[in-house]
């Protein structure tokens, strides 16, 4: 009796500087070092399930997918060159304006090694960590948009908060006219909630939400969500509007980390107008003399639109 | 079978760091929901089968390890699970002689209580289902236990823990 006595106010004492205060952080880091292969074995079926599934995929199949990511490739390098000229486009605009816009962020590829045991809250475990220099706070993304932010990092695996989690909201703005909202996630990976948006809000089913960046945590512009119902009640003060996350939360294996610019505007917008500077002068020297082919030269005036490396994928502007 | 002084109690760190292992390992969804307390089950079995070789400090530690598994407040899972443990331990000399079924009874309410102060707990940092739900993993872990006894108990005499 005395022994749980003892044991139970040791663990009250725990959760209360636990919640309170940062003094057990770096134990907690330690321990999750300990813990973290844990996860790993665990995960092991799923990734044996995988390897196995991929030895045995018949060729046909292998034939069919790569013609299919041949024809995607297509698709995507038209874009992107389409897109070259926009960010020339983008940021010449910009300077004109004398806008700080960030060009780019840093991103690093991360993998999934575990999800969230107790199903009453929506948070992931990734396979990087504070030796990769993930911070708490860091924004996640997927291919098709926003999935969360880093809660807890340990030296080799960090903790990801998804937007669905009941605990969880995220500034946005209708991509549509800018409206401004604050989604709110209700514990259904398929769900956000918009909170407080007047009754007479221009809002309406099908519009693409982004992040707004008003939080000063998540860089502006990635898309959130997209608004699946609005329902108008006269009883309630707002309008009800429920949205379906873009990115696939409870379904994708490979996520991004964003590392945002750690720079002010100013120095952004100066570094930004010297390597458009540099760039233009370049351009210029490679427009005075068109017949030389640019062999020793490789890297072209095009360079925002270059393809990058899959690990590291580094802004081209820094 | 063994040298006097050989109590396999191996086998009792292997059940625990099993029990860890299952509390975390990935499940469907939809089942997500009724995952069984298996530390708290084998931290049960071994207590009524060996009370002398369980101790409290190291059920407490156990439960710290979830804690940290399971990113929640330090302390959560220790105190909740030093909980089961106490009570098991005061009902041993019942539990220990009742069939398996009434047994499962007994554990149905311990480990009840034990997800009523988790959740509690879970309030306090804003965690809270809207559900009766939390109750499930006790009950599918009564409805699992005389599984878990027998398989505990075979393992047991087999390998001559004592």
């Amino acid at each position: 009796m005395a022994r749980l006595l003892v044991l139970a106010v040791l663990s009250v004492a725990l959760m209360v500087v636990d919640a309170r205060f940062d003094t057990f952080k770096p134990v907690r880091s330690q321990l999750g070092l300990l813990l973290t292969p844990f996860y790993w074995v665990t995960d092991l079926p799923v990734r044996l399930w995988e390897g196995i599934n991929q030895q045995f995929t018949s060729r046909s199949e292998l034939l069919a997918e790569n013609e299919k990511l041949k024809a995607e490739a297509l698709l995507m390098q038209r874009r992107l060159q389409k897109l070259a000229t926009l960010t020339e486009q983008n940021v010449r605009l910009r300077e004109l304006l004398n806008s700080a816009a960030l060009v780019d962020e840093r991103v690093l590829v991360s993998e999934l090694i575990g999800v969230d045991p107790n199903p009453f809250t929506h948070r992931i475990l990734i396979d990087k960590g504070e030796r990769d220099g993930v911070f708490i706070g860091q924004p996640v993304l997927d291919a098709r948009g926003l999935m969360g932010q880093v809660v807890e990092v340990m030296p080799y695996s960090a903790r990801v908060l998804l937007l669905t989690d009941t605990t969880h909201s995220i500034p946005i703005q209708v991509n549509r006219n800018g409206l401004r909202a604050i989604a709110v996630g209700t514990g259904n990976p398929e769900s956000l909630e918009l909170r407080h948006v007047a009754d007479t809000a221009d809002i309406k089913e099908g519009d693409l939400l982004v992040s707004s960046g008003m939080g000063q945590r998540f860089p502006s512009g990635y898309p959130v969500a997209i608004v699946k119902e609005v329902i108008h009640d006269s009883g309630q003060p707002f309008a009800i509007v429920r949205a379906v996350p873009t990115a696939a939360l409870n379904r994708t294996r490979y996520m991004l980390l964003v590392f945002s610019d750690p720079r002010t505007a100013e120095q952004r917008a100066s570094e930004a107008a010297q390597a458009q500077e540099a760039l233009d002068l370049k351009a210029a020297e490679q427009g005075a003399a068109p017949v030389v082919p640019p062999a020793p030269t490789p890297e072209r005036a095009a360079a925002p639109a270059k393809p990058e490396p899959p690990a590291q994928i580094q802004g081209p502007r820094r | 079978m063994s040298p006097t002084g050989a109590h396999n109690l191996w086998v009792i760190w292997a059940s625990y760091l099993v029990g860890l292992l299952l509390s975390v390992a990935p499940m469907p969804s939809f089942m997500e929901v009724g995952r069984p307390l298996w530390l708290a089950m084998c931290v049960t079995y071994w207590i009524l089968a060996l009370p002398h070789r369980v101790s409290m400090t190291v059920i407490w530690l156990l439960g710290l390890a979830m804690d940290v598994l399971y990113g929640v407040l330090l302390g959560q899972h220790a105190l909740t699970l030093t909980l089961i443990a106490f009570l098991v331990m005061s009902l041993q000399q019942r539990i220990r002689v009742f069939p398996p079924w009434q047994q499962s009874l007994v554990i149905l309410v311990v480990f009840g209580l034990a997800q009523l102060v988790q959740l509690w707990l879970n309030a306090l940092t804003g965690n809270r289902p809207p559900t009766l739900a939390f109750l499930l993993p006790a009950l599918v872990s009564a409805l699992l236990w005389p599984w878990v006894f027998t398989a505990l108990r075979g393992l047991r005499l087999r390998l001559n823990v004592n």
